[in-house]
């Protein structure tokens, strides 16, 4: 599944909440195997939606342009049009598991399975068993003292690890993390945003990850996304986004 | 398979909510077995007692009257009427039993019985030859007799100067349920013979020459025993006999409506019971396995978004309510056997026979599980829709 590449055009997806809207516009953007992008803004400005656009759990808005490129540029899957069967389509959920690796900023790891298991559960629902890697990624991330431990056992910083050994097991093409490093201190944080970066870097995966954290990704020189927004009606925000170098 | 396995996994971790939901099953089932065994074992042991003697189904007509063989044909063909036997006159019922033997003779009076095919007093399949009889168990003790020996119904006339002796073999030693006193039983035939002896014809088969020719004979029935299929059925059978022939009959009707009506009353109150428990339980399973999804909404987003389809995500909770009603199933049968148990040794002496106080069916069984994992699925609907429902990218949003 590595070395594909991401390709988005003109993509835009709307969120109500009661009487307030939040519409959110991407104009254009690749992203190219190994790669690692920053997705940046106040909070509020859209950023968590747009990680959901992208990961398959939030419908785009017709007419725009999402889609999974093999490394020679040719489109093997249009996203957007998954959309179209339906949200609770089977074609989806598979797409999105196994195109995808999430780290989400709680780590959403499932109380009722150990940490190894936890860590296969992304090859069982994708059939791309390979118990070496689990133990490959456990030993990688520091996991294997802890391994057989449910997540109630473990700390923030090792919940957080856990997610990211989640996230790669099953060979994605991109991993799809929303401030992985939120809720952990300083020290934490850095070694996960490093084991992060590394082994998404050695594995080939794209990363797309979500941060407030301008001095660490100044640190990592991350190409950035920035996301910023603005009240264009009563009760109505747009969000737009930009490129910036690093 | 996978979301089964996840199901159970979780299912065996959140070990508190499942025994909870076992328990409220237990709670309301092991009481319902309970009194569906106790009903079941008291009633039947009720209307066990009472088939166990024939004559619980049986009806006689009272009176004399005057029943001709063109009358009671007919009645052969009601289906609520397994046997019928015409009766002769009372005053000719009694007959001498004479056995000779090597001490002297037994000579002792009895009360001779009208028999045929279909008889419920005799054995199932057994018909009497018209040179055999059955005994009741007392007649036998007292003359000796058993099965095979041959003796001579002996009967005397004022008027006539010569007895008629009818040689006969014992062919059977009625069961004291069916027979007390001193009594015999014959095929019809028998009473029939004797009853024309009574009336003055000549039986020269059997040494009586002198008397009318018996061909001249037009034979009239004092009366019918008959007897109904079934307990249900023996009112209809008296009333339609007693509106048909025009005569009176004695039955146990009312002993019997009394016991079938406790039957029903039994059944009503049973029925009022399981519905009132039954509406209670799906409620309780409803809202259980409805506030458990809700409950799990976070790992059940979690797995959605790792790509587990809704549709297997709706099977999460399914799976975990028909392993919850089969362990809570389990669970209540067990404790019903240990309930009935205990029941058996504590009051088996209050019922008849070897009745058992409490009785379960295995089509009442198997009844009772169907019923109960159609609620608990029914149930486990409105969590299965609860699942399909969750929003993977909403609720990890909420924080769950």
């Amino acid at each position: 599944m590595p070395n594909q590449r991401l390709r988005i055009g003109q993509l835009t997806t709307a969120l109500a909440d009661g009487d307030r809207r939040f519409r959110l516009a991407v104009e254009g953007l690749e992203l190219a195997p190994g790669a690692v992008l920053a997705v940046t803004g106040a909070s509020g400005s859209g950023k968590t939606l747009f990680l959901e656009l992208l990961g398959l759990l939030r419908a785009p808005e017709a007419g725009g342009d999402y889609a999974l490129l093999d490394a020679a540029g040719r489109e093997v899957t249009n996203l957007g049009a998954l959309w179209a069967r339906g949200a609770r389509s089977s074609a989806l959920a598979a797409t999105r598991g196994g195109v995808f690796g999430f780290v989400p900023q709680s780590g959403a790891l499932i109380p009722f399975l150990s940490v190894v298991q936890n860590v296969a559960l992304t090859q069982r629902v994708t059939g791309r068993e390979d118990a070496g890697r689990v133990h490959l990624l456990l030993d990688r991330l520091g996991l294997t003292a802890v391994k057989g431990l449910r997540p109630d056992a473990l700390s923030i910083g090792q919940r957080q690890r856990v997610s990211i050994a989640r996230a790669l097991a099953h060979r994605p093409a991109f991993v799809i993390a929303d401030e992985p490093t939120a809720a952990l201190d300083q020290d934490a944080a850095e070694t996960v945003m490093a084991l992060l970066i590394e082994t998404a870097t050695i594995e080939g995966v794209g990363v797309i990850l979500s941060s407030h954290d301008v001095d660490r990704l100044d640190r990592l020189a991350l190409p950035r996304l920035h996301f910023v927004s603005q009240m264009v009606g009563p009760g109505e925000i747009f969000s737009t986004a930009e490129m910036q170098a690093c | 398979m996978l979301t089964v396995t996840l199901a159970l996994r979780d299912l065996f971790r959140d070990r508190l909510f499942l025994l909870c939901n076992i328990a409220v099953l237990a709670g309301v089932l092991v009481p319902l077995l309970i009194l569906l065994g106790v009903k079941n074992g008291v009633y039947e042991a009720l209307i066990g007692q009472l088939l166990s003697n024939p004559a619980t189904l049986q009806i006689d007509t009272q009176g004399n009257a005057e029943l001709t063989e063109a009358e009671i044909a007919p009645l052969r063909d009601w289906p609520d009427i397994a046997f019928l036997t015409p009766r002769t006159r009372s005053q000719f019922d009694y007959v001498n039993l004479y056995a000779p033997s090597e001490g002297g003779a037994a000579l002792r009076e009895a009360l001779l019985l009208p028999t045929g095919p279909g008889d419920p007093n005799l054995p199932p399949g057994m018909v009497l030859a018209e040179d055999e009889i059955a005994l009741s168990p007392l007649l036998a003790r007292q003359m000796h007799l058993t099965e095979g020996d041959v003796i001579e119904l002996v009967t005397q006339a004022e008027t006539r100067p010569k007895q008629l002796r009818l040689p006969v073999t014992v062919r059977h030693i009625l069961p004291e349920t069916v027979a007390t006193g001193r009594s015999v039983m014959a095929d019809f035939a028998v009473l029939d013979r004797v009853e024309a002896f009574y009336d003055n014809y000549a039986l020269p088969e059997y040494g009586v020459t002198e008397g009318r020719p018996l061909a001249e004979r037009q034979p009239r029935f004092e009366g019918l025993r008959v007897y109904a299929r079934s307990l249900e059925g023996l009112g209809p059978v008296q009333e339609r006999l007693e509106a048909e022939l025009g005569i009176g009959t004695s039955a146990r009707t009312r002993e019997v409506a009394a016991v079938l009506g406790l039957g029903r009353n039994l059944d009503l109150a049973l029925g009022l019971t399981s519905a009132l428990a039954t509406t209670g339980l799906a409620a309780a399973l409803l809202f259980g396995f409805w506030s458990d999804a809700m409950r799990k909404r976070g790992v059940l987003a979690a797995l959605g978004m790792l790509g587990i389809p809704p549709r297997s995500l709706a099977l999460f909770p399914v799976v975990q309510a028909v392993i919850t009603a089969v362990l809570g199933l389990a669970l209540s049968f067990a404790l019903y056997a240990g309930a009935a148990a205990m029941a058996a040794r504590m009051f088996a002496q209050g019922l008849p026979g070897e009745a058992p106080v409490t009785r379960l069916d295995w089509p009442q069984g198997t009844a009772i599980c169907a019923a109960v994992l159609a609620i608990v699925l029914v149930a486990a609907l409105a969590s299965a829709w609860s699942a399909l429902r969750v929003d993977p990218a909403r609720t990890l949003r909420e924080g769950h």
